[in-house]
């Protein structure tokens, strides 16, 4: 057992672990807290797969923006309210036996799954490796990026200010 | 395989850094526990407002306004991250990524005058 395998199984353990965290805590705000440490433990299993890039994105835009975007659509909202869990017994069984089959499909596909040669230098300069292939090979779907950030930036405006508006109008009666 | 290695090793470092940083909170917070007097009245229990006395809860339903400027935050933090990889190979890309950075930036920019001419960035 390497330090490799136990970092991976620290990473997963916790990744897991908040994900099941998330589903089952009552309060929207600490949903939100359990997600981060999801987010930040994978953002850790992509630098053990030399994806430090991918990493950096993940922390920058996962567990920074993503994060701060939930977080006020939940304040956004009525967000005091508590889950109230009642499940019955079939659906249980019900939601088990997928589980399972699930489980079971997945282990066996994935168990003789084969990646061929794996590349091994691709922690070297990787961050001007994706600059490189993104700014020549692929710039019209960057391009593309700006297009669709505009529109959810006047679009949520759009939507925002009307109601801002309608209550400026109100609050002026 | 001894790059991969080093690679990896350097990452220690940041698995230190990240280690301290979760521990040097716990550990303050858990020392300043042991060794402080502790005798709750409801009185010092209650939140600090700077002096106001606090009503309510604290997560109250925000304004539609606040929402803006977190969607902007979010809008200019992924064009940081297109920047990151283009200022790292703009020296094998040259002059074109210039021009493709600049239409990025511009369309984005007309995102943010937008939102100046609707008067969202002002406060109230």
């Amino acid at each position: 057992m390497n330090g490799e395998l136990i970092l991976f199984f620290v990473l997963a353990l916790v990744a897991i672990g908040s994900g099941i965290l998330m589903l089952n805590l009552t309060k929207v705000v600490h949903m939100v807290i359990a997600l981060v440490f999801t987010f930040l433990s994978i953002a850790g299993l992509y630098v053990m797969l030399s994806a430090e890039f991918v990493a950096f994105v993940q922390v920058l835009i996962y567990s920074g923006a993503i994060t701060i975007i939930m977080l006020f659509g939940i304040m956004l909202t009525r967000h005091d309210d508590k889950t109230e869990t009642k499940i019955g017994v079939p659906r249980m069984i019900l939601v088990l036996t997928g589980i399972v089959a699930f489980f079971v499909v997945m282990f066996f596909q994935i168990n003789d799954l084969s990646f061929g040669e794996q590349a091994a230098d691709l922690h070297v300069d990787n961050t001007e490796k994706i600059g490189i292939a993104l700014y020549s090979k692929y710039v019209i779907p960057f391009e593309l990026t700006s297009v669709l950030l505009l529109v959810a930036l006047v679009g949520a405006i759009i939507l925002a200010k009307r109601d801002d508006e309608d209550k400026g109008a109100e609050d002026n009666e | 395989m001894e790059l991969y290695h080093l690679y990896q090793n350097n990452y220690l470092v940041v698995l230190m850094f990240l280690l301290l940083g979760i521990l040097l909170p716990i550990v303050a917070l858990t020392a300043g526990k042991i060794l402080r007097p502790a005798k709750p009245t409801k009185e010092k229990q209650t939140t600090y407002e700077s002096g106001i006395e606090p009503f309510h809860q604290s997560w109250v339903q925000y304004n539609v306004r606040y929402y803006i400027f977190a969607l902007l935050f979010v809008i200019f933090d992924v064009e940081t991250v297109f920047l990151y990889p283009w200022a790292v190979a703009y020296d094998k890309l040259g002059i074109f990524a210039l021009i493709e950075m600049t239409i990025f930036i511009v369309m984005l920019l007309i995102g943010l005058l937008y939102a100046w001419k609707k008067k969202v960035l002002k406060w109230m």
